[in-house]
């Protein structure tokens, strides 16, 4: 299905002594097709081999993914349990020794039931991450609430993915990453960015986006730096970080000003335009550009573009969603795409770049501290009855909804939360303001780390289990555009390593919660149990059987049943999922960052990603070609800047706020605006920029405001040569 | 089907997958052969992939000495061989594009072969196979000549600037850019 344009018939190279395992990426939700070489007399994971026959991305692949295979068979890998005795070198590489999974498991057994019987349930959490299988990720959920029977379970989509949810929830009522496939994207007439490095941080995406230009469509990006895709487009709305929620208001002022309204559409479909007509009139190009430091001429020509644009499509991500109105900024973008209709049909919608692999469908099936399976409510009696029964547990034994991954460190600290099991997920580089997270790190009674690498937070752990890269286990993942997809077994578990899911029910059987885990012997049986978990909720993924997404290239959910085809294109019968059928357009004051620069902290700072890497670097500066393309962090600073504090290309800085502080050397750019500087987060322990950022919360996604805060530059005279 | 490797310029994002691609192409030992360069990096985020152009009557072999960089049948400009190479580095000097490398401690010129494993048989090279942006491409010359009426371009030079340089490529190189002409929809 969707086979276009770019879509060629091409054979595979097929060596002697190879098979090729077809899988996608183990990186972030664009999910990229490929093969993975096999050496059938070792086999053993060898290479890659494109895999021309994915519709969604053709063979491509960019340089994370090419190399991605290099994981599986690293000198890093952790081979067996690891335990350490000596407490006081948490924090630090050391003290770990060898021990077989039966020590380790009893470790952690006798630890974990003293700290429940001493302190209740809830003493204990686990912090989990959406890199890994729609299988994983949703026995994960069990694991905290039927095996541990702890209320605190959250998940690093808080750091990613939740903002958009949030906001796709109020404005339609339903959460899927994307109103309409990504074969949809080169077809359309304008596409509207926000906040996304496209380029760097999903760039199979880029074929697409530029065929729109060659087609004569536009391109409208908006964000603080000149990005690569910002570099071609048509307007580039080039705002100070943190004022989106102003250009959003500012360019649906216009089009409702000018005209643009689809007034039979926003009547039949939607509530709330007459609320957000008023509130947005205030918005002028002028206020707006005062507001966000675009100049006037550049909001009117996007308005115009976007409005006179037959089909159009918003799509945005982490830049505008890491704020602490990372709720209403989606919702505000969302809006320009109801007033006009542009939504519902092919070519047209709304779509957030969804960062990890499986950041769509981790955050649909209980991992998170509000949610259970199927997206239903922890809060609400009837979706708590409908997963009891699938679990077997009664709905009393429920508990209750926790609190978001930030504050559970909050609860670490005032010693509510004083056992943690991590997994697939590092936080002590990739949460905010890290020298309070590290701190209470190390100050838990007992910490779990299951990794396949000795990542920075596994650095805190008294036990790391070996857990297995995504090439070494099979299941499902949803893609960005909300397509479930297979992810294949290409080679054993190296050395003592385990699935997490097998590691969950083990340690269920060891904590004496065997009767509810014992019968999942594989993933299979965990994905099909998962299924009817969701069956009947809003991500209904109970019609989608592996066999389904092998015939169909992927199944888009909701998918009800055995007999229905799935989901490509949402609201094509206009019916959104509120109780009315109907979206909502949002009014939204704007309100500014949570800091804002003074005379003590002058510049902006902002954070991102490169090209390289994925999200803390874990995986990624492992790899030698992805680590030599760039080994270390660096400060952009715009020449002006630059100038004012006497600071040369490639000199080192120390760059500071009120949280943390940090040297980097400096990049000298004109593609920055002057009053902002940016490094990329994705390195660990004195390198991480996320010493520097804010841990301030949205109010209603509790996401943190990685992307705006107040920092100021120091130069450093005498910067030895590293 | 004759096939060509393409190159849409413009389009580069700077990502370098198609020199990590190309460690992976079979006969390349895990080094790449081409190049990626930021055109004006403290200006902007501009790059551009500078690959071999596979000429015609390649400047690299004419000034080897031993005949060690073979032309393959499809058109494609050999990396040196090992027994022949004798490591004089005449065809670093000689290619107008700076293309060969030179690893000293094999005394050894290596080049992109066009992945040839992969090419003799119409497998799209490893650099074109991943490129996310589409500035690498491996088109038939129908395709080729399609995009040049698309663009309608101009000055007539749209492929590598034929009197200058080296003369006539096997890769076709879009020069003036690939929005040039675009009319636009609205």
């Amino acid at each position: 299905m969707q086979r276009d344009k770019f879509f060629k018939e091409i054979e595979n190279l097929r060596h002697p002594n190879e098979t090729l395992v077809k899988t996608h990426c183990s990186y972030c939700g664009m999910q990229c097709g490929m093969n993975l070489r096999v050496n059938t007399e070792t086999n053993k994971i060898i290479g890659v081999e494109p895999r021309y026959d994915w519709p969604v991305t053709v063979g491509k692949m960019c340089p994370k993914g090419v190399t991605a295979y290099q994981q599986t068979n690293h000198d890093d890998r952790i081979l067996k349990p690891l335990i350490r005795d000596d407490a006081s070198l948490k924090g630090t590489k050391e003290g770990f020794r060898e021990a077989t999974w039966d020590e380790a498991y009893d470790l952690i057994v006798k630890n974990f039931q003293q700290l429940q019987r001493d302190y209740g349930k809830d003493s204990l959490s686990v912090y989990s991450g959406v890199s890994m299988t729609n299988e994983k990720c949703y026995l994960t959920g069990k694991f905290a609430r039927v095996g541990l029977q702890t209320r605190y379970i959250d998940y690093n989509g808080r750091f990613c993915m939740a903002s958009a949810a949030g906001g796709f929830m109020r404005s339609f009522g339903v959460d899927r990453g994307s109103t309409l496939p990504w074969t949809d994207l080169h077809e359309t007439d304008c596409l509207f960015i926000a906040g996304s490095n496209t380029a760097e941080c999903h760039p199979t995406s880029m074929f697409r986006v530029w065929a729109v230009q060659e087609r004569g469509g536009y391109l409208i990006v908006a964000d603080p730096r000149e990005t690569p895709i910002a570099r071609r487009a048509d307007v580039h709305l080039d705002l100070r970080p943190g004022t989106d929620l102003a250009l959003a208001n500012g360019i649906l002022n216009l089009l409702i000003q000018n005209g643009y309204a689809d007034e039979e559409f926003v009547n039949n479909h939607t509530n709330g335009f007459e609320e957000t007509k008023e509130l947005v009139k205030e918005f002028t190009p002028e206020y707006t550009s005062e507001l966000t430091g675009v100049a006037p001429e550049k909001i009117i020509r996007a308005a115009e573009i976007y409005g006179k644009a037959p089909n159009a499509i918003v799509m945005f991500a982490r830049g505008i969603e890491q704020q602490v109105k990372g709720v209403d900024n989606v919702s505000g973008y969302t809006n320009m795409a109801l007033v006009t209709g542009k939504i519902g049909r092919p070519k047209a919608g709304v779509a957030t770049f969804t960062g990890q692999g499986n950041g769509q469908g981790g955050r649909e099936h209980g991992q998170k501290a509000d949610a259970l399976p199927g997206y239903r409510k922890i809060n609400n009696p009837e979706h708590v009855k409908a997963v009891a029964k699938v679990w077997g547990i009664e709905p009393e034994e429920m508990p209750k909804e926790g609190v978001s991954a930030y504050e559970m460190f909050g609860l670490m600290e005032q010693k509510v939360i004083r056992g943690l099991y991590l997994l697939c997920s590092n936080p002590a580089v990739s949460a905010p303001n890290l020298n309070y997270v590290r701190e209470q790190l190390k100050n838990l009674d007992f910490m779990v780390c299951s990794d396949f690498y000795l990542s920075e937070s596994a650095e805190f752990a008294d036990v790391i289990l070996p857990t297995t890269t995504w090439s070494e286990d099979e299941g499902t993942v949803t893609n960005l555009e909300g397509r479930c997809i297979k992810i294949n077994k290409a080679q054993d578990p190296l050395g003592e390593s385990k699935p997490d899911w097998q590691i969950h029910v083990e340690l269920c059987e060891r904590l004496g919660r065997g009767k509810y885990f014992s019968h999942l012997k594989t993933a299979k049986d965990v994905g099909d149990e998962f299924r009817l978990a969701s069956k009947g909720g809003y991500a209904d993924y109970y019609g989608i059987t592996w066999d389904k997404i092998e015939k169909q290239d992927g199944v888009f959910w909701p998918c009800k049943d055995e007999n229905d085809p799935g989901t490509p294109h949402m609201f094509l019968d206009k019916k959104f999922y509120h109780p009315d059928g109907k979206a909502k357009i949002c009014a939204l004051p704007y309100r500014p960052p949570a800091e804002e620069p003074d005379e003590e902290y002058p510049l902006r700072l902002t954070t991102g990603r490169v090209v390289y890497h994925y999200l803390s670097g874990n995986q990624t500066r492992r790899i030698n070609f992805l680590r030599d393309m760039c080994p270390e962090p660096y400060v952009e600073v715009h020449p002006e800047t630059a100038e004012q504090y006497n600071i040369k290309h490639e000199e080192f800085v120390r760059l500071y706020t009120r949280r943390g502080e940090a040297e980097y050397k400096v990049k000298i750019t004109e593609a920055i605006r002057k009053d902002t500087v940016f490094v990329p987060y994705h390195f660990g322990h004195d390198k991480s920029i996320n010493l520097l950022t804010i841990g301030a919360l949205d109010p209603m996604s509790r996401m943190p405001e990685f992307k705006a805060c107040a920092a100021q530059i120091e130069k450093l005279e005498l910067k030895k040569v590293q | 089907m004759k096939k060509r490797l393409y190159l849409e310029l413009e389009n580069c994002i700077g990502c370098r997958s198609c020199l990590a691609a190309c460690t992976q192409c079979g006969g390349h030992e895990e080094r790449n052969r081409n190049y990626v360069y930021d055109v004006n990096p403290l200006v902007n985020r501009q790059t551009m992939p500078l690959m071999c152009l596979h000429c015609v009557n390649p400047a690299c072999a004419r000034s080897c000495p031993a005949q060690a960089i073979q032309i393959h049948e499809t058109g494609a400009v050999l990396s040196a061989l090992v027994e022949k190479c004798i490591g004089c580095q005449n065809c670093t000097i000689a290619c107008p594009y700076g293309i060969p490398k030179f690893d000293t401690e094999q005394n050894l010129m290596y080049k992109c072969d066009l992945c040839i494993d992969r090419t003799k048989d119409g497998i799209p090279p490893m650099c074109a196979s991943v490129c996310p942006s589409n500035t690498l491409q491996w088109l038939t010359d129908e395709e080729i000549e399609a995009k040049q009426k698309q663009f309608n371009l101009d000055n007539g030079k749209w492929v590598t600037s034929m009197p200058y340089l080296e003369g006539e490529t096997n890769v076709r190189v879009n020069l003036p850019g690939i929005l040039q002409g675009v009319t636009k929809l609205f």
